[in-house]
């Protein structure tokens, strides 16, 4: 059991899947509307497992990549058990979520280049914090098919580009995504609030250590951007009728959503010659 | 490794006592980065070692024949300088998951202490910083030779020293034990006069 909790495959795919869909199903239990909260809880528990509980204060990009996450995940969660919504709520994300980039790239703005990686971050950060908050229906399956392709995209960027542990933890939220959308389908139970917002957030702030503190071809992360449209693309899709229908719909927006993602790693691969690290 | 350099030159004065005046001042030393090398092997998955070095050392060394105990030794690795014959596996190590290099670009060792063992050896203690943490280490230090080198004709002191250390007391945990905690550590210095 220990040797296969030590399999990188199994740290980035299984376990946090089912550790997402366990934290999930409990917050389900306990209180509905905290659900989403499940995804940024379930990275966080595989990032001390697989990682370890980084030191406070954090001396490293990946140190401060986890605290801040942490901090996110209780401002979410007291959010949403809050009932607080709209602009205040995106006010709080854009906040947090500027703060936490700005903090973990201090250290890496010593160039022009630099500097536009963080304007381009804060850029999305700002899109993610704002561009929901006029949607007047909150459905889970579009907000959680981009996280998971953000996530992936990090993640199998990073992979190709020699950055394991970030490519663990950023492919470790995209399970955790699949464990919050796997509650989700073919019915949608669950808000996504800003707990769930935040754990987007999450996917930004590993783009960032990946662009800022590593050699990896980042720049083709731009191309998984249109996934964010993702709730654009659940309005073009027509709702189907029935318990199948909806369930056809909701895994054609994951799929789509999912195609920018596969773009950009392909882009990544191409770049690179696909050569990876042999330790 | 300057309190390697420190001790070398310590046990040079024991040495060749003769040759040394009696109070003689603290001499600054620099280390040749041309004739110096850092080398470290890292077992890989129970297979075999890999064998890395530093490309970009340097560092100083203030020896004070009379007080040895008052000299000081410091030096600097260029982490972004990692080595190992492969540049996909070298990226990889500059990555967060080892050396983090452009966070800390920048590894240092600096001497706390000096122990005789021999006519020639010695245990040089020190901190060694790596990933923003400080660790004492101890690496085993043998004194070669000093003189006026024949090549630069200019002041040099020659060393080579020994050591282990354990990365993840240094946060650099990922893929161990798999991929060795006990790092060897190859010394190769010399130093001259400044």
């Amino acid at each position: 059991m220990s040797e296969l909790l030590q399999d990188p495959f199994v740290q980035s795919s299984v376990l946090p899947l089912l550790v997402g869909l366990i934290l999930v199903g409990v917050l389900h239990l306990l209180r509905r509307s905290l659900a989403a909260a499940g995804i940024a809880a379930g990275f966080l528990v595989v990032f001390v497992l697989v990682i370890g509980l980084p030191a406070l204060p954090p001396p490293s990009s990946m140190g401060k990549l986890f605290w801040a996450s942490a901090l996110g995940l209780l401002l979410g969660v007291g959010a949403d058990a809050a009932g607080l919504r709209g602009r205040i709520a995106s006010a709080v994300l854009a906040v947090w979520l500027a703060a936490s980039l700005l903090w973990i790239a201090l250290p890496a703005l010593d160039s022009v280049a630099a500097g536009v990686t963080v304007l381009v971050l804060l850029g999305t950060a700002a899109w993610v914090a704002f561009a929901r908050g006029s949607e007047k229906i909150e459905s889970p399956t579009a907000p959680a098919a981009s996280l998971l392709a953000l996530a992936l995209a990090v993640g199998g960027t990073a992979l190709i580009g020699s950055s394991a542990s970030i490519a663990q933890m950023a492919l470790a939220l995209a399970a955790s995504a699949g464990g919050f959308l796997l509650w989700n389908w073919p019915v949608e139970r669950h808000g996504w609030g800003l707990s769930g917002r935040v754990a987007t957030g999450i996917a930004l702030l590993l783009a960032a250590v990946l662009a800022l503190f590593t050699q990896t071809q980042a720049a083709v992360l731009l191309l998984a951007l249109p996934a964010l449209l993702a709730g654009r693309v659940r309005r073009v899709i027509p709702q189907g009728d029935g318990l199948i229908g909806r369930a056809a719909s909701s895994a054609a927006v994951t799929v789509v959503a999912v195609l920018p993602a596969l773009v950009a790693i392909g882009a990544a691969y191409a770049l690179t010659g696909g050569e990876a690290s042999p330790y | 490794m300057k309190k390697t350099l420190f001790a070398a030159a310590l046990f040079a004065a024991t040495a060749v006592g003769s040759v040394v005046p009696a109070f003689a001042a603290p001499v600054s030393y620099k280390i040749d980065p041309a004739h110096t090398a850092v080398v470290f092997i890292v077992n890989h998955v129970g297979f075999s070692n890999v064998i890395g070095r530093f490309d970009t050392v340097g560092g100083d060394v203030t020896f004070d024949k009379d007080a040895v105990e008052k000299s000081v030794v410091n030096v600097t690795i260029d982490t972004t300088s990692v080595d190992t014959n492969h540049a996909k596996r070298d990226e990889h190590l500059r990555s967060p998951d080892f050396f983090n290099a452009k966070e800390f670009p920048k590894m240092t060792f600096k001497s706390t202490k000096i122990e005789k063992t021999g006519d020639k050896t010695g245990k040089l203690h020190g901190d060694l910083t790596m990933l923003g943490v400080t660790k004492p280490v101890v690496l085993d230090v043998t004194f070669n030779k000093d003189g006026v080198s024949p090549a630069s004709k200019m002041e040099t002191a020659g060393f080579s020293a020994r050591g282990t250390v354990k990365r993840t007391e240094f946060g650099m945990k990922y893929g161990a034990p798999a991929i060795g905690d006990d790092i060897q550590l190859l010394i190769e210095v010399e130093a001259v006069k400044s």
